[in-house]
């Protein structure tokens, strides 16, 4: 089976044991029920163990290139694979199982990867985190969002809040620069005009919101945009959109405010304290 | 003192970058720096123009990376100050003609000579930005009072954040205190909210500037204008000293403020 992570330089794509082209129809699957959220992103693929062929390789390349999707890397344990590899071109490393994570569940940056195109340059300063929400960031669709599994379950036993992940950034994201996660995404600090958001789950700014943002990205109409100061270009939940609000003027002083679909369209509402 | 390379840069074009480094670079020279200036601009050359060298241009920056003169041979003394030099680029070749690693090597081969040496960068964002953001020690971001260049500015100061050049410095150029007052203008407040970025100078308007760049005479050089005081405060800033950022006046006499401004 085929998952997706959200990782510091971009999206890590896993392989499972499955056959090769079975797993490329999966991911083609995947690429092409979200489009908004993958295209002009950069992938890193995690094969593991699979022995895989130039034309296998090739195939994967070509299918991500259709779909507007940048091949960083591709990570694999297979010394066959990872000779193809180098013979093609393809950035590599040897992965270990979990080669991007280190124990405290934090994304490790990818040193030896090819430098980041300008509009994606890499933002410092960011961490995973997991929410208390009990909905799955990637809601319908079935797009495995962190690494959920074992330690949950005894977690849940003695009482804990079940969460999915997201990514913090403790910055302020400046005009072209893009922030992509499968999951949630937390900005401490001011969005910018002429910079986006695309978040699997839910988009929280503690700060100035005035970039272009995208909640719900891979389909989830749940998902919800919570701003200190709510001023975006343009709004996205899911497969809605709406523009900045027109005619209205900002409030002053300006207050928190959150927005979610109510039947079928995108409602900004003010946040109360309960 | 270490040699500082220091990139003026903004994104937007004909916000003033070619005149700021004009007249920094002069008046660095004017408190007794040794200063080289290097346009950055191939194919698109000004500097020259602006310094009033042009006429003395034998070889330029691509003769030398290509092997056609030394590096000696391309530097233009300006004799209007004591170690001020301008080493000009080519005006029949692209910005494809250098490349980052070149341009590196360039000012480290300055280094040895001078105390600042100054690039002039071309507008937008593409390999010419980069080429001339390479060897920076220090960025300096020019930006208008008004919406287009500060968001351009917001730009080029996070890929300047992300090449690890920054922190990079603004210079707030052609403001009209009088038009700020009114909210016609983007107020320094207005710029520092977006952009968060340290001020290291704000140049008002100075019709001045126009007949200064057409006679090829920098304004800090001769006269006491406006800008030409401004100029002077981020030349000392920039070698250290602590120089607080004037408060803006309605400049102008009583005529030109019954009168408005254009």
């Amino acid at each position: 089976m085929v998952t997706i992570k959200g990782l510091r330089e971009g999206l890590l794509i896993n392989f499972g044991e499955e056959l090769w082209l079975s797993q490329l129809r999966e991911l083609e699957s995947k690429l092409q029920s979200n489009p908004r959220f993958f295209r002009g992103g950069q992938v890193t693929l995690n094969v593991h163990r699979l022995s895989l062929s130039p034309d296998d390789l090739r195939r994967a390349q070509a299918l991500l290139n259709r779909h507007g999707v940048t091949l960083q890397a591709v990570l694999a344990q297979d010394i066959h694979t990872v000779t193809h590899l180098i013979e093609l071109g393809l950035p590599t490393r040897r992965g270990e199982t979990e080669p991007l994570r280190d124990k405290t569940g934090r994304a490790t940056p990818a040193k030896d990867g090819p430098a980041s195109p300008d509009n994606t340059a890499r933002l410092p300063e960011q961490s995973h985190i997991r929410s208390t929400s009990n909905r799955g960031a990637g809601g319908g669709a079935d797009v495995g969002i962190g690494d959920v599994g074992a330690t949950q379950d005894a977690s849940r036993a003695i009482g804990q809040v079940e969460g999915s992940d997201g990514l913090l950034v403790r910055r302020r994201l400046r005009s072209g620069q893009i922030l992509r996660h499968p999951g949630h995404i937390v900005v401490l600090g001011d969005v910018n005009p002429g910079s986006q958001l695309i978040a699997g789950g839910d988009i929280v700014v503690w700060g100035k919101l005035h970039g272009s943002v995208h909640a719900g990205a891979l389909g989830d109409t749940g998902a919800t945009i919570c701003a200190l100061e709510f001023a975006p270009s343009l709004i996205r939940i899911a497969d809605a959109t709406r523009a900045s609000r027109p005619g209205e003027k900002r409030t002053r002083p300006p207050r928190p405010e959150m927005a979610l679909i109510e039947d079928h369209e995108i409602m900004i509402v003010g946040w109360q304290a309960k | 003192m270490e040699s500082v390379v220091i990139t003026i840069t903004s994104g937007k074009g004909g916000v003033g970058k070619t005149t700021c480094a004009a007249n920094i670079g002069s008046a660095l020279a004017m408190l007794g720096k040794k200063v080289v200036l290097i346009d950055g601009d191939i194919g698109l050359r000004n500097l020259d123009i602006v310094m009033g060298l042009e006429n003395r241009i034998v070889y330029d920056a691509v003769d030398f990376i290509e092997g056609r003169c030394r590096l000696k041979q391309a530097l233009i003394r300006d004799k209007r100050a004591a170690e001020l030099y301008l080493l000009p680029t080519a005006q029949t070749r692209d910005k494809s003609a250098i490349n980052a690693g070149q341009m590196t090597r360039l000012c480290d081969e300055l280094r040895s000579d001078f105390d600042y040496i100054i690039i002039d960068s071309p507008a937008g964002i593409e390999q010419g930005f980069h080429t001339c953001l390479a060897p920076a020690n220090r960025c300096l971001v020019v930006t208008n009072p008004e919406v287009s260049s500060v968001r351009d500015a917001d730009r080029v100061i996070g890929l300047i954040e992300a090449a690890e050049k920054g922190p990079a410095q603004l210079i707030i150029n052609r403001i009209v205190a009088a038009r700020v007052k009114r909210q016609e203008m983007l107020s320094t407040d207005d710029i520092t909210e977006v952009l968060s970025t340290e001020i290291i100078g704000i140049v008002p308007e100075d019709e001045n500037i126009l007949m200064s760049s057409n006679r090829g005479q920098p304004i800090v050089m001769n006269g006491k204008s406006p800008a030409a005081l401004a100029f002077q405060d981020i030349a000392r800033r920039i070698t250290g000293e602590n120089i607080p950022l004037q408060p803006l006046r309605s400049s102008g006499s009583i005529l030109q403020r019954l009168f408005g401004h254009a």
